[in-house]
């Protein structure tokens, strides 16, 4: 669901270019795009975290390379991971400011969700960092992530080539399912530990009449994938077939 | 004079509603009344605001017709479009027409075009207040009552030892019973309606905290205020005099507006102490509100109260913003001391 989330609501990061995401109807297009500085801002901030998710992707193939097995592979790229997606916050404030024209909304729920699996399940549980369910969300979200803040960089410099579009529209039909089951079945191994640790939890009796039951909590979470992934997920091939048709008849009369 | 326009109007272009002889021409369609005199008809032509499909024309309006008479004859031809639902604008992204709204006083040639909205299916302010007030009043007796399924089966119609526990029922009890005696007797509601889906999102809001809070106070393991009866004894001054002040504005407002009318005027303090908070804020029946719940929570030194309470200020504090805004556009005198909700502060 971050995976999906990520893909399918962001118009953001910038972009004349493209129709990233989130449903803009077909015909109003406004041209209030951000300024001179905001978009040089911009340009600098899609270009580092393209490098960033390089820098994992890399840092993947270089320790499978080195340990010959393609498990426990998520120590390797922990800090990188835990930097560039804890740095993608900023998109939050991106809205925010104006200077993206995505919801402020949406984009909180789909940087926070990633945040979520990252801090409160993958750091907090050390347990389940070597579950290879945690490589089958890190591959989906670091190939998701290149395609996307290229996307926006090129977007912005208006120039931004049809392979790009293609993948970000196309890729994301296997991507998402894959990062989707990742982050489930992480969160599900989870649990235990979770159970047994009373990890972020409360119970009464205390002063302030509160509990939280963060086991209960995670399986809440996974409940509401059930809803929110088929959602998301449809959107993004809605639009799919709204901008690859787009620019194949775009294509025709060149 | 806007009658005089129109004849103008009318002799000055040919082949709209007059016949080859000059005299109007009568058209078997949809009327409103029969014309005592030779009396000018306007046409209404409704279109769709999306698609600018046309939907209806009606032919030989009266010009003294209002709004909500074009409705009632829109709804004629369209019947799942009850009046309610509709909104009808001169420009398709403008301002809704006001139901009172005169068809000769608006800036129309004398055949209107008017754009149409579906603003969806539509309930009662009064139906959506009372199931979402007697929800809670309910549910926390549930709660209070012990019934069983809800703590462990030892606790069944069991009761709290505390007494704090059953002074906050009774508080809880009559905040909901007010807010119902209220919406059927003391508000007068400038909106009839509201759209239906507002009404599984606000009851949510309400049965769902109020379960959450209830949860906890009945709880058996409950822990009473830190302060003890000193603590519960100044929060209870607090819910009191709140809910009291609460009711005076309610009251205050309610005196403003004659019934059935749909007037708007600046709300001024009157001789009931509690309205002279009216000079500092614009909406004292919310500043009240809140401290209710404040005093709610400090009587029950309760978390989910707290957030309870301060998810309900971010609420109200919205909308006493945006009524002093309106205020401050609609009267020019308005007294410039007023803050929307928390005085000198917000």
């Amino acid at each position: 669901m971050a995976a999906a989330a990520a893909t399918a609501a962001t118009k953001g990061n910038g972009g004349g270019g493209g129709r990233a995401g989130a449903g803009e109807a077909g015909g109003a297009r406004k041209k209030k795009g951000p300024g001179p500085l905001a978009t040089a801002y911009l340009v600098i901030y899609n270009v580092v975290m393209t490098a960033g998710w390089l820098v994992i992707a890399v840092g993947l193939v270089r320790a499978y390379l080195a340990k010959g097995s393609y498990h426990s592979l998520y120590y390797s790229i922990e800090k990188p991971l835990k930097f560039f997606q804890t740095g993608a916050l900023l998109e939050i404030l991106h809205c925010a400011v104006g200077i993206v024209p995505s919801s402020v909304v949406l984009t909180s729920f789909q940087v926070m969700s990633r945040v979520f699996l990252i801090w409160a399940v993958t750091h907090s549980v050390k347990e389940v960092q070597s579950e290879d369910s945690v490589l089958l969300f890190v591959i989906a979200w670091t190939i998701t992530e290149i395609i996307r803040y290229s996307f926006y960089t090129f977007s912005l410099l208006n120039h931004l080539p049809y392979l790009i579009k293609w993948a970000r529209y196309t890729l994301f039909i296997v991507l998402y399912p894959m990062g989707v089951s990742g982050e489930l079945l992480t969160i599900y191994a989870a649990l235990p530990f979770v159970r047994q640790a009373g990890l972020y939890s409360i119970s009464l009796p205390n002063k302030y009449n509160f509990s939280f039951d963060y086991y209960a909590f995670l399986i809440l979470i996974m409940i509401s994938y059930i809803p929110i992934f088929p959602q998301l997920y449809f959107h993004m091939i809605h639009q799919r077939r709204k901008i690859l048709s787009h620019t194949e008849e775009h294509k025709k009369f060149e | 004079m806007d009658l005089n326009m129109s004849l103008v109007a009318r002799e000055a272009s040919p082949g709209l509603g007059l016949g080859l002889n000059g005299l109007p021409r009568i058209t078997p369609t949809k009327t409103t009344k029969k014309p005592k005199k030779a009396v000018l008809f306007f046409e209404v032509e409704i279109l769709d605001a999306k698609t600018r499909e046309k939907l209806c024309f009606l032919d030989k309006v009266e010009p003294h017709a209002t709004i909500a008479e074009i409705k009632n004859l829109f709804t004629k031809t369209h019947p799942q479009w009850y009046p309610a639902r509709q909104s009808l604008r001169l420009d398709p992204k403008g301002k809704s027409l006001k139901d009172e709204d005169v068809l000769q006083k608006l800036p129309v040639g004398t055949t209107a075009t008017l754009y149409f909205r579906d603003l969806g299916a539509q309930i009662s302010w009064v139906t959506v207040f009372l199931t979402e007030y007697a929800g809670p009043l309910f549910i926390y007796l549930l709660f209070y009552f012990r019934v069983p399924f809800i703590y462990g089966h030892k606790y069944d119609f069991t009761s709290s030892r505390h007494t704090v526990v059953h002074l906050a029922c009774i508080c809880h009890s009559f905040h909901y019973i007010k807010r119902l005696l209220e919406t059927l007797f003391v508000h007068r509601f400038s909106h009839g309606t509201m759209p239906l889906r507002n009404i599984f999102k606000n009851c949510t809001y309400y049965w769902g905290f109020a379960a959450w809070m209830a949860y906890y106070i009945n709880h058996p393991l409950y822990t009473p205020p830190t302060y003890g009866a000193q603590q519960v004894k100044l929060a209870l001054a607090i819910f009191v005099i709140c809910q009291l002040g609460n009711f005076s504005i309610h009251m205050a407002l309610r005196d403003l507006r004659p019934a059935g009318s749909k007037t708007r005027k600046i709300p001024y303090p009157t001789k009931n102490p509690f309205t002279w908070l009216f000079l500092l804020v614009s909406c004292p029946n919310y500043t009240y509100e809140v401290g209710s719940w404040i005093g709610f929570a400090i009587m029950t030194q309760c978390l989910p109260v707290a957030l309870f309470s301060l998810v309900g200020f971010t609420q109200m504090t919205i909308w006493a913003k945006g009524k002093h805004r309106s205020y401050l556009k609609e009267f020019r005198d308005y007294p410039p001391l007023r803050m929307p909700i928390i005085p000198f502060l917000l």
